[in-house]
């Protein structure tokens, strides 16, 4: 090859690398379905605003990030959007001064949804699809797909044929030029071409964009869209790099994935059998220069982006007279409470505390991150390896072992759990093995009829729940967790003391919770229960990382019951009282009901009040189900509490709950603020209260981890939603676990990211809705504004509209709204509406 | 046979009602149905009534059947026997869970009642398959029960994956079809009747099948190998998962058994026939063999479940050459039922892997721990097989079948045996091991005495059949030996080679891809619309 035109434009290694660095930064992480955390899928755009993100995906991946536009003229029509919130929506744009409201609707009403050809960026597979009427497109993502699956699967397939021992590039290399298809597909070349490329793959790739004939200009938009177009997998990749980044293991998984991919597509170039085709790839290049360059937001998106303004105006207009009205009468709470109870910030929780503080005034609910400040390593009885018990954004400090305190008890469960792993394995290659599946499915496979039966009536679930499996059902109900310090396997495990006073206390700060400790403090972590549910995990608590929260609840009351802990506290200056029990309690958010965890631990003096507690949290629960019947059941007329019990063992229930569907707002604020409003179950609520926060160290805390997390756990619904195709995972009816990491949508494709379509449709309409997070915070504006400062992340997310943030006054009232470039401005008199009527 | 029409007739009452919820489902087509739900769960409980009905109608009268009068030695005649009650029931305990499971599976969905509606009329023609007492029924239901299926196999119309596997299908399917039609004609025109039993009546009694009828039992193995996807042609098969999963649990539990079924209704014809064994042995061994190690590599639990659904129809369609039939029909209804949970369950993967973080036992490689599972396993054979009374020297047919329980056998004690775990685990494993040993020995007892009416005599194979028997059970007891050994010998390249080689099913699917244009734009934007 060598009559390059413009090799002046070519580009050196450096900025190559550096070019390729940034485009991976640009694809957010996904975790695998064993612990299905929530994440913004546009998380590596952030530093970009909405419109311009919503601009460049649109190129990139075909991506939208609005409703259709008929969405919004129907919420016109239906008055949820008013012309005040499309004339506000209007004023944030300069080109649209003297346009009036009603003009603007005419407008877009003509455009409608019309399929406009849109510019794309396009590959050397789109280009030749062109050309040979071929979608050389869906094949590269089926054949990488195929490959990746079998690269990283966790346990699927008895026979790893893609040599995980290898890197990436190294084992996609191998495979590809095994794999017969491309000849098959006509691709005489690709085998050839493939193996003329270097084995490092950074050097492949120079190579590549090189054969590629890629200009600095080109180069990043084009990467962006080839990594989009594997944007499943490519998230994975990114996700194992932002573990390892946490936990200091190896990274650029995605680096060299994206190599891989670059070395496709230039073999691809070469293999193709049209002459044209260079020819046409060399003028893309052109358009690629072209649309990279380009800033201006396409008319028609920036019509939706608007109108998505004026939804998400509209809602904010809602929230803040709901709260405004309500908070013109001031809410005293009891200041004598028996039982002061912790649960997650999670939306469940906004419901259930709300229940349960109108059962008995003798409750107090607190909101906080549902690891209550206590991110461990769980390690399960007989495990190898633990589960992060905290949010993906930070790393576990300790280990902590599940025991049963019985030693005899605890050896004979993990004997019994290994015993069951080895026959389980033995009798797994007898059962798949190649030749002798046969022997087993004659004699074995009959079995079968009475356990379908009995899964289908809910009487035993499909497989052991992975917490119990392999142990005696009556040794796991002892299960507890031990904080003994000792070694396991060359690790250190349990918690010192220091690190117990230490970890208490930030804990109890996070929280504004230093003093009027009552008799008893519930901590109710909070976990879900469904079955055959691929996406299970996704229901669980997300501040525990996709975990139930049993542990964090378990190790947290475990701390703060110790009278050690409480001496060292005191110290500094938190003094709890003796006779303050904490109680570890778990949440389950699909049927409402919450269990006490450590009832045999409980001391006789506080039974009295705990049968007590037990009972208003019964009715709690039952109230909680009757408030959640009216989304979820369609059905009614029915006993609503064994029809909610029944969904979460029914094995072909795709919504065994709602989940976190509708989540949009976030108040950080003391509970008296929002204890008397029906937040709907639609509120992330964090206790805080600013006057105990002397260096604001902990709103800095809140407003950099739960803020952040919440606005991932809202933008996962919202993409999910406005673009189900490329941030959603589709059709749960289809799905095909793939790798025991995510799911396919039927045979082939890219692995899925995202939530179901399930999960936030009921058939009928929308259980959740298109709106951007409020975030509602009562503090000092300077305060914000400082941590804003301190923190670019932050910043970009409230300045470049991912969050709307909004200030609460001393007396309740949200006065101001955040502008953007810490500029705030009081929210005007008609959004305050209500208080005038 | 006794013909007892007014008493066969109630059996149709259930794939009538199946038929009336279709057609039921086409003034409910949308999002809750409500009232198409409640007549197919109605269907499907009357269904299992009917079923007992049925079975008791053949226990007290034997085989029994009935219908319209039949003209020209063709009607519609229904066929009650121990084969086609054991299917129908079968069919029945399937269809309650599968029609229970698409209410809340597909709830929600914009079109659940045409879903349900399309469900009901394919479980109706199954059934009439199975219940068929000529010619005539036969061929019409089998070509009924593919339409059908083609029917729900695009329920999702838009899904480009969908569509092709349809095409590849309907390809296959209508080739078998032809094989079914010709062969019913010849053997029409050869007994001048459509009648089963006639024509068995006919066979038992000639002692060599007369040249029409030998083309014909070619044929119908032909038809058999096409019907239940295999090896070249079970690409469609492994992608249908482009469809809701009730849909796969009915097909791999159902319909795809319509090849074994139609070999084991037709055994009398197949086992007097020369080369329709032999083909099937080739044909049913290379699928098993190609299949279960293809399932193996497979990273996705649905396409996993696919290949091994071509392995096993390979193999019931190998134990069927072989000339074992009840072992064929064991292997049948309990794969229908595995299978069906497999699918259903499917979404519980993660579950399973979640629970395997565990520390696993080391496998230690020592030849003489491999060599004496080996030698147990084959142990336990010959104790039960004495036990049975199985005489070795005659029975040749289930002395393979026998030989394949074996090898199995030994990759349950193997693992346990060759490793540094509990030594009480290899005490379970032998005791598996015996227990699904005499699991195995004890059902093909109780197969062989409820059927036996309906199939011929254990035939003694020719010498070139034997031959080929010897050598399928060569190459798969070198299959089985070089799993017992995998883990413990050093993966060269080869084997990754080798690997991607059947992860890819020897790319014969990239193959029907290429040949139904399955990444062709035009075709597929045509086809979409």
């Amino acid at each position: 090859m060598g009559n390059y035109i413009n090799r002046k434009t070519m580009l050196d290694a450096r900025s190559v690398h550096s070019i390729m660095e940034d485009t991976c930064q640009k694809i957010a992480p996904l975790w695998s379905l064993e612990n299905f955390v929530a994440v913004n899928p546009y998380w590596g755009l952030r530093d970009k605003s909405f419109e311009e993100a919503a601009n460049l995906l649109s190129k990139t991946g075909g991506v939208q990030m609005t409703m259709p536009v008929s969405f919004y003229l129907d919420a016109v029509r239906k008055k949820e959007i008013s012309y005040d919130d499309l004339e506000n929506a209007l004023s944030g744009y300069d080109e649209f001064e003297d346009v009036s409201v009603h003009d603007f609707l005419k407008q877009v009403e003509r455009e409608s949804d019309a399929n406009r050809p849109r510019r794309r960026v396009a590959l050397v597979a789109d280009v030749a699809a062109q050309l040979t009427a071929k979608d050389w497109s869906a094949w590269m993502i089926e054949r990488i797909s195929g490959w990746a699956a079998a690269y990283f699967d966790k346990g699927q397939a008895l026979w790893r044929t893609a040599a995980p021992g290898q890197d990436i590039f190294t084992s996609w290399k191998i495979e590809t030029l095994t794999d017969v298809t491309p000849y098959i597909m006509g691709l005489r070349g690709f085998g050839k071409a493939l193996k003329t490329l270097p084995n490092e793959p950074f050097q492949a790739a120079t190579e590549s964009i090189e054969r590629l004939q890629l200009t600095e200009k080109s180069l990043g938009i084009y990467l962006h869209t080839l990594l989009q177009r594997v944007g499943g997998w490519s998230a994975y990749m990114a996700g194992l790099d932002w573990d390892n980044r946490l936990y200091g293991g190896e990274q650029g998984h995605l680096l060299m994935f994206l190599s891989a991919l670059l070395s496709w597509e230039s073999c691809l170039l070469d293999s193709v059998q049209q002459p044209d085709l260079k020819k046409h790839w060399q003028e893309n290049i052109k358009q690629l220069e072209e649309i990279g360059n380009e800033k201006q937001v396409d008319s028609l998106l920036g019509h939706r982006l608007i109108l998505q303004q004026a939804y998400d105006n509209a809602n904010q207009r809602q929230l803040i007279q709901q709260v405004n009205k309500a908070n013109t009468k001031k809410y005293i709470p009891n200041r004598e409470p028996l039982v002061q109870a912790i649960f997650c910030i999670d939306v469940r929780s906004e419901l259930f505390r709300r229940n349960l503080e109108h059962v008995s005034s003798r409750v107090q609910t607190m909101g906080v991150a549902g690891f209550f400040g206590f991110p461990v390593e769980h390690v399960p009885i007989g495990h190898e390896t633990g589960e992060n018990q905290c949010p993906v954004l930070i790393p576990a400090k300790t280990k902590v072992m599940e025991v049963i305190p019985e030693i005899e008890a605890h050896q004979k469960a993990v004997k019994q759990r290994l015993l069951h792993h080895q026959v389980e394995k033995a009798w797994k290659s007898f059962k798949k093995g190649a030749v002798s599946c046969f022997s087993f499915m004659g004699p074995v496979g009959i079995s079968y009829l009475p356990k379908m039966y009995t899964d289908a009536f809910g009487l035993t679930r499909p497989v052991p729940h992975p917490a119990s499996e392999g142990i005696k059902y009556g040794a796991y109900q002892q299960a507890d967790i031990s904080l003994d310090v000792r070694q396991l396997n060359d690790q250190a495990v349990g918690m010192s003391m220091e690190e117990q006073i230490e970890m208490a206390f930030s804990a109890l700060k996070a929280m504004s919770f230093t003093d009027h400790f009552a008799r008893i403090v519930l901590i109710a972590g909070h976990g879900s229960s469904s079955v055959n549910n691929p996406h299970a995990t996704g229901l669980d608590c997300g501040a525990c990382g996709g975990h139930s929260g049993e542990a964090n609840s378990r190790v947290a009351v475990k701390v703060l019951n110790n009278p050690a802990v409480r001496k060292g506290l005191a110290q500094r200056n938190i003094f709890i009282p003796d006779e303050t029990l904490f109680v570890a309690a778990l949440h389950d958010t699909t049927t409402d009901d919450v269990q006490l965890l450590n009832e045999e631990e409980l001391p006789e003096s506080h039974l009295a009040d705990l049968t007590e507690l037990k009972e208003w949290l019964a009715l709690a629960g039952r109230i909680s189900r009757s408030e959640r019947a009216v989304r979820l059941l369609t059905d009614t007329g029915k006993d609503i509490d064994k029809a909610i019990l029944r969904r979460s063992k029914d094995w072909s229930q795709v919504r065994p709950e709602w989940g976190l569907a509708g989540c949009n707002t976030f108040i950080v604020a003391p509970r008296e603020r929002t204890a008397h409003i029906d937040l709907g179950g639609k509120s992330f609520l964090h206790s805080y209260n600013w006057k105990s926060d002397e260096d604001f160290d902990v709103l800095e805390l809140i407003m950099t981890a739960p803020m952040v997390v919440t606005s991932w756990i809202n933008l996962q619904y919202y993409a999910s939603l406005v673009d189900n195709k490329n941030f959603g995972s589709g059709n749960k009816t289809l799905h095909n676990v793939t790798g025991g990491i995510g799911v396919l949508e039927g045979y082939s494709g890219d692995l899925r990211v995202g939530l179901p379509w399930q999960s936030l449709h009921d058939g009928e309409q929308y259980q959740h809705l298109p709106h951007r997070l409020n975030v509602v915070i009562e503090a000092p504006i300077e305060a914000m504004n400082k941590v804003l400062e301190a923190n670019g992340i932050v910043k970009n997310l409230c300045d470049h509209g991912w969050i709307n943030l909004l200030a609460m006054n001393e007396a309740g009232q949200i006065t101001q709204r955040y502008l953007g470039n810490l500029r705030w401005t009081s929210v005007s008199e008609s959004e305050k509406g209500a208080l005038v009527a | 046979m006794v013909n007892q029409t007014l008493l066969v007739v109630p059996i149709i009452i259930s794939p009538l009602l199946f038929i009336l919820t279709s057609i039921l489902s086409s003034f409910w087509p949308g999002t809750r149905p409500a009232p198409v739900i409640r007549m197919g769960a109605a269907a499907t409980k009357v269904n299992l009534v009917v079923a007992l009905y049925g079975i008791m109608l053949v226990a007290i009268y034997g085989a029994s059947e009935g219908g319209t009068p039949e003209l020209g030695g063709l009607g519609l005649t229904f066929r009650l026997d121990p084969l086609s009650m054991l299917m129908y029931s079968m069919i029945a305990l399937l269809g309650f869970i599968i029609i229970k499971f698409s209410r809340n599976y597909l709830d929600g969905d914009a079109r659940h009642g045409v879903f349900m509606g399309r469900l009901s009329a394919t479980i109706a023609a199954v059934q009439f398959l199975v219940l068929s007492g000529n010619l005539l029924v036969l061929f019409l239901s089998w070509v009924l029960t593919s339409l059908m299926l083609h029917r729900l196999l695009i329920f999702y119309p838009e899904r480009r994956r969908a569509v092709v596997a349809a095409r590849k299908k309907f390809i296959v399917a209508r080739l078998g079809d032809l094989s079914l039609l010709v062969a019913s004609i010849l053997i029409y025109l050869q007994y001048s009747t459509g009648n089963l039993e006639t024509i068995f009546k006919a066979v038992k009694e000639s002692a060599n099948l007369p040249i029409g009828v030998e083309i014909a039992a070619l044929l119908l193995a032909i038809a058999a190998l096409l019907k239940s996807a295999q090896f070249p042609t079970h690409g469609w098969l492994i992608e249908v998962m482009e469809t809701p999963t009730p849909v796969s649990a009915l097909l791999h539990a159902g319909l795809l058994n319509a090849g074994p079924f139609l070999m084991i209704r037709m055994a009398f014809l197949v086992s007097h026939s020369i080369a329709a064994p032999v083909l099937l042995i080739i044909m049913g061994a290379l699928t098993a063999l190609i299949a279960s190690v293809s399932y193996m590599t497979q990273a996705s639990v649905k396409t996993a479940l696919g290949y091994s659904s071509v392995a096993h129809m390979g193999f019931m369609l190998l134990v069927c050459g072989i000339g074992v039939y009840p072992a064929a029909m064991l292997h049948l209804v309990s794969h229908s039922f595995y299978k069906a949970h497999a699918f259903l369950a499917s979404g519980s993967t993660v579950d399973t892997i979640r629970a395997s973080r565990i520390k696993e036992p080391r496998r230690t490689g020592n030849p003489i721990k491999i060599a004496v599972s080996i030698f147990f396993a084959f142990l336990i054979y010959f104790v039960f097989s004495a036990f049975w009374g199985i005489d070795h020297s005659r029975d040749f047919a289930l002395l393979a079948t026998g030989a394949i329980v074996v090898m199995g056998l030994s990759q349950i004690i193997a693992p346990a045996l060759d490793s540094d775990g509990y030594w009480i685990s290899v005490v379970r494993a032998s005791l598996l091991s015996i227990l699904v040993a005499l699991l195995f020995f004890s059902l093909e007892s109780v197969s062989h005495y409820l059927l036996h009416t309906q199939l011929p005599e254990l035939i003694e194979p020719n010498t070139l059949t034997k031959l080929l028997i010897v050598s399928v059970l060569a190459v798969f007891a070198v299959t089985v030996f070089i799993q017992i050994i995998a883990p413990v010998v050093k993966h060269t390249i080869f084997w990754q080679k080798l690997g991607v080689h059947f992860r890819n099913g020897f790319y014969v699917n990239a193959f029907f891809d290429r040949l139904t244009g399955a990444f062709d734009i035009q075709y597929l934007s045509q086809k979409l619309k």
